[in-house]
């Protein structure tokens, strides 16, 4: 009976334990320094396939099964967003760079606020492609489907998939033409070019 | 030690361990009222080492549908963020508001944007 008793509550404090444990380590990581690139995204897992349905600067919606073959660089981001507007002319780089050599760059645009702040609006969207000198494709995530599927976190963050099709690394956080940043995700889009 | 003893001491155990757990964070944004002649002045403040990206201005969604955005205030020289905080008006005297308040910050070190939805 005691026995019993000692393993029941043994068990109750142990789930507190890991309950707290966890809420511990997503507040470190929340509140710690965000690093500007995150580490590989470990072993190579399947990118799941978006279903967006507006797109801009393409004819059609595109899907990651018709991209298979090339390197697909996802940007999370939207035009209220600072840090995902500064990156932008190192992304607008890559894409003259390395789209004829097999880069597809997409733009998944991400609000962060209801209708009301204008975000979701297609007219704003491509008013800041012009703005920004963005002719890559771009996918309205309105429903911030796209988002959670990819479980981010951030503007702006990105996600690099292979010519399988698998997410080889990912990381968040603003770089410009030609730092340190910009230098590392270049050397990436090349090596899983080169592949 | 009993049966019954044994039971009532891991039990303190266990709530001590559940009240052990860390206090929550506070939160990273607050809005403080003050009189504006007739009406009442929001004022947003953020956390230390938080900016508020003045791109999108905070909202302050009120429980009878009201919408307030918060749009005044001085701003850094890249038009990014508020160097002062924001504040709007509300209509009336309020000595407290109650609603839904939404920003989009950036810690002083992290170059991410980060969106922020609290109750208040």
């Amino acid at each position: 009976m005691a026995r019993s008793t000692l393993l029941f509550l043994a068990s109750i404090v142990g789930a507190g334990a890991g309950a707290i444990a966890l809420e511990t380590a997503s507040r470190a990581s929340a509140q710690s320094r965000v690093p500007l690139l995150n580490t590989p995204a470990g072993p190579a897992s399947p990118a799941p396939a978006w279903r967006n349905a507006s797109w801009l600067n393409t004819d059609h919606p595109l899907s990651l099964s018709e991209l298979k073959g090339r390197v697909v660089l996802l940007n999370f981001w939207v035009f209220t967003c600072y840090n995902c507007t500064n990156t932008v002319p190192s992304l607008v780089d890559f894409d003259r760079k390395y789209r004829d050599r097999g880069l597809t760059l997409i733009g998944i645009h991400t609000p962060e606020f209801p209708p009301y702040a204008g975000e979701h609006d297609r007219g704003n969207v491509e008013r800041a492609l012009r703005k920004y000198g963005i002719e890559y494709p771009n996918a309205q995530d309105n429903d911030s489907k796209t988002w959670d599927l990819y479980g981010i976190r951030y503007w702006p963050s990105f996600v690099l998939i292979d010519k399988r099709g698998n997410i080889r690394y990912e990381g968040y956080g603003e770089f410009h033409l030609n730092d340190g940043s910009y230098q590392t995700w270049d050397g990436r889009i090349r090596e899983l070019l080169a592949e | 030690m009993t049966t019954a003893a044994l039971r009532m001491t891991l039990l303190a155990l266990a709530l001590g361990a559940a009240c052990s757990r860390p206090p929550a964070n506070p939160a990273p944004i607050r809005v403080a009222t003050s009189p504006s002649g007739p009406n009442t002045r929001l004022t947003l403040h953020a956390a230390p080492h938080l900016k508020i990206n003045a791109r999108l201005a905070p909202a302050l969604e009120l429980g009878d549908g009201t919408l307030l955005r918060f749009r005044t205030g001085l701003r850094t020289a890249d038009s990014a963020y508020y160097a002062e905080p924001p504040s709007t008006v509300l209509r009336g005297r309020h000595a407290q508001v109650h609603g839904i308040l939404r920003a989009s910050i950036c810690r002083d070190d992290e170059q991410i944007c980060r969106a922020v939805r609290v109750e208040i």
